[in-house]
């Protein structure tokens, strides 16, 4: 069941530049969506929005069954986390815990009983007296958490929540907010531009790119099937090439050019109509030394191999546990990653093959 | 070793203060506890049992304090509207809100002559309107001090909570809205606490001001007296320096009590974070 829906939104600062525009998305109820995107896309925009810090120019915002676009934030009862916590300096840990519970007019002993429940969920129990100053950073992270889950909101929203933390805290944070986010069934809203964070603690990953989402799935489908270029490039696909013909056989997408062709079954991540473009990962991409005695030309299909192309070694980088290699071929560069013990020396001619399954089509 | 030289660059400043400054307040202090070589509370308990003195005495708390509240309450808002505006229209807000420093308290002293007097221009204004059938008597009365000493003061309330509100992180009042504070209690819960700082600075300012001015209550005050127009008195015109220096020596112990009040309260006060 849908929860929040925004329909053709439109979002600017100033009056000519849109960050924003005819933006939608839909979140379920229960859900942990993250925003993930390069700085400057829109997903602090976006996540104001929602909050009601920010006014649509245009479109519809609907939470619940009911139209939220002019609702106030102070009436919208959502949760927001701020990446500098914003803890009221003035306030004990308690009372900060406790700001909207007063507001809501809460009796003491309720505040004093729903506090110290929540202050017990994010381990912070026995410093109710002490000041944020006081705290660590991941502490002050608690605290800001724990005050917006105490109002009990609607939706929780986070703005790259972790990015001031250190690694480690980082690992043990995400898991905390997961774990209460689905302790409590709070539908939920994260923004960050860690991708393992989002991909390690949401149910669905929004890739934003120049304020569009360009695709909303899973994250083991976006890790796997990426839609679009941007998103491939944005998850460690960098190697692209681009036919001029495409022909659909039966359980398979023949792709050709003027000197190649190559064959791609058809599975999750070709079924984009049309599409002539695929992406695969460098450490998919195979690499062998290339026999001297066979000549080269180039003409894979008319070879035993299929999606072999033939190439010699321009740049290797040492990564630690492999190599990466640029190799150059007739159909431009391409980046591959090889676990070896000793590196192909620059010049090397060889050969790759790029297995079927790996390969994705993106529009 | 090496930034020795830094204290003689200190030299001069600590001369010039010592002599001219320490000295002449500890020689004036020292001078009202002796009458004829005798050590002696005479000066004090000749001052405080006078009617006439306490009185003036009183009068100067009261338009002190009238005027501390007075800027509190007109400036407050100011500085939290200036402080919410964008850089460029706060700088001009802001030095607008500074200009009447820039001109003399003689000169802006004596323009309220104009605004105020029995036929001055509010007078006869409100008279034009038929708001009232006799002109006020506002000028030469501790009201019309007190007007003199807002207009005079007011900017340095609004500089000093300009200055605490500008650092409060707007993070902060996102925060309390999104857990339901109106504009209002935004305001009292989040604003007002973190701004007490710039308050109480503002506030020893204006009280400490209040109660040394001269040129204000002798141009606006007429024969109503307050503690530096009476010392003053005291010292040229009758040249009695003894009152003087006790009345000096008052004014110094009254403005330090409420140095140390005020820095007390904003101890307890302070923001801990
Ligand atoms: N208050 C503002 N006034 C004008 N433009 C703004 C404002 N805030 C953001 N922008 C612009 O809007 C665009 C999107 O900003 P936004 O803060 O949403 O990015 P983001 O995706 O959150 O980036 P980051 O990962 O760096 O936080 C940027 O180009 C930014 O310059
Ligand atoms: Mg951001």
């Amino acid at each position: 069941m849908t929860l929040l829906a925004l329909e053709n939104v439109s979002v600017a600062y100033d009056h000519q530049h849109y960050i924003l525009r005819d933006f939608n998305l839909n979140i379920e109820r229960g859900q942990f969506i993250s925003l993930l995107g390069p700085s400057g896309c829109g997903k602090t925009t976006t996540l104001r929005l929602i909050a009601g810090f920010l006014e649509a120019k245009s479109g519809q915002f609907t939470f619940n069954g009911k139209n939220y676009t002019k609702v106030p934030v102070n009436k919208r009862n959502f949760g927001f986390v701020f990446q500098s916590y914003a803890l009221f300096p003035h306030l004990s840990i308690f009372e900060n815990v406790a700001f909207g519970l007063r507001l809501r007019k809460v009796s003491d002993s309720e505040i004093a009983k729903r506090v110290s429940r929540m202050l017990e969920i994010v381990s912070l129990t026995g410093y109710e007296k002490r000041f944020p100053k006081e705290l660590s950073g991941g502490q002050k992270q608690r605290v800001a958490i724990a005050r917006a889950l105490v109002i009990e909101p609607d939706l929780l929203l986070f703005d790259e929540p972790l990015s001031n933390l250190d690694a480690n805290l980082r690992v043990n944070m995400r898991v905390e907010i997961r774990r209460i986010q689905q302790e409590l069934g709070i539908t939920t809203v994260y923004v960050s531009h860690d991708q393992e964070e989002c991909f390690s603690i949401s149910d669905q990953v929004a890739i934003m790119n120049n304020g569009v989402i360009e695709q909303l799935d899973r994250p083991s489908t976006i890790f796997k099937y990426p839609r679009t270029e941007f998103v491939a490039k944005f998850i460690g696909f960098s190697n692209f090439i681009e036919f001029a013909y495409r022909e659909d056989r039966d359980g398979e997408i023949w792709l050709k050019d003027k000197a190649t062709s190559f064959r791609v079954p058809k599975h999750a991540g070709t079924d984009k109509s049309g599409g002539r473009k695929i992406a695969i990962r460098p450490e998919d991409i195979n690499i062998t030394a290339d026999s001297p005695f066979i000549p080269s030309t180039g003409q894979i299909d008319t070879g035993k191999e299929l999606n072999q192309v033939a190439g010699a070694v321009m740049v290797s980088t040492f990564l630690g546990r492999s190599y990466q290699y640029v190799v150059r071929t007739e159909m431009g560069d391409f980046t591959v990653n090889r676990e070896m013990e000793e590196p192909y020396a620059n010049g090397q001619k060889v050969l790759l093959t790029f297995p079927g399954d790996k390969l994705v089509i993106v529009n | 070793m090496k930034k020795r030289y830094v204290y003689w660059l200190m030299l001069p400043g600590l001369l010039f203060l010592t002599l001219f400054m320490l000295l002449p307040i500890i020689h004036t202090i020292g001078s009202t506890f002796f009458q004829e070589g005798q050590f002696t509370f005479e000066g004090y308990l000749h001052f405080l049992r006078d009617r006439y003195y306490v009185d003036i005495l009183l009068t100067t708390m009261q338009v002190s304090l009238v005027t501390t509240m007075a800027c509190i309450v007109v400036g407050f808002p100011v500085a939290y509207h200036i402080s919410m505006l964008s850089p460029r229209k706060k700088g001009f807000l802001l030095a607008l809100a500074i200009f009447p420093l820039l001109t003399s308290s003689v000169v802006r002293s004596f323009s309220w002559i104009i605004i105020l007097g029995k036929n001055g221009l509010l007078n006869s204004w409100l008279v034009g309107l038929g708001l009232i059938d006799q002109p006020l008597e506002i000028l030469y009365t501790p009201t019309a001090v007190m007007i003199g000493l807002i207009h005079l003061f007011l900017p340095l309330l609004i500089i000093s909570l300009v200055g605490v509100m500008e650092n409060i992180d707007p993070d902060l009042v996102k925060a309390a809205e999104s857990l339901g504070s109106s504009r209002f209690t935004v305001f009292r819960k989040v604003i007002f606490p973190l701004s007490i700082p710039g308050l109480i600075l503002g506030s020893i300012l204006i009280f400490v001001g209040s109660m040394t001015a001269y040129t204000t209550p002798t141009v606006l005050g007429g024969k109503k007296r307050v503690i530096a127009t009476f010392l003053y008195q005291n010292a040229i015109t009758l040249n009695d320096w003894n009152s003087a220096s006790v009345i000096a020596t008052i004014m110094i112990v009254i403005t330090l009590l409420v140095i140390g009040l005020m820095t007390k309260m904003s101890h307890k006060f302070r923001v801990k974070g």
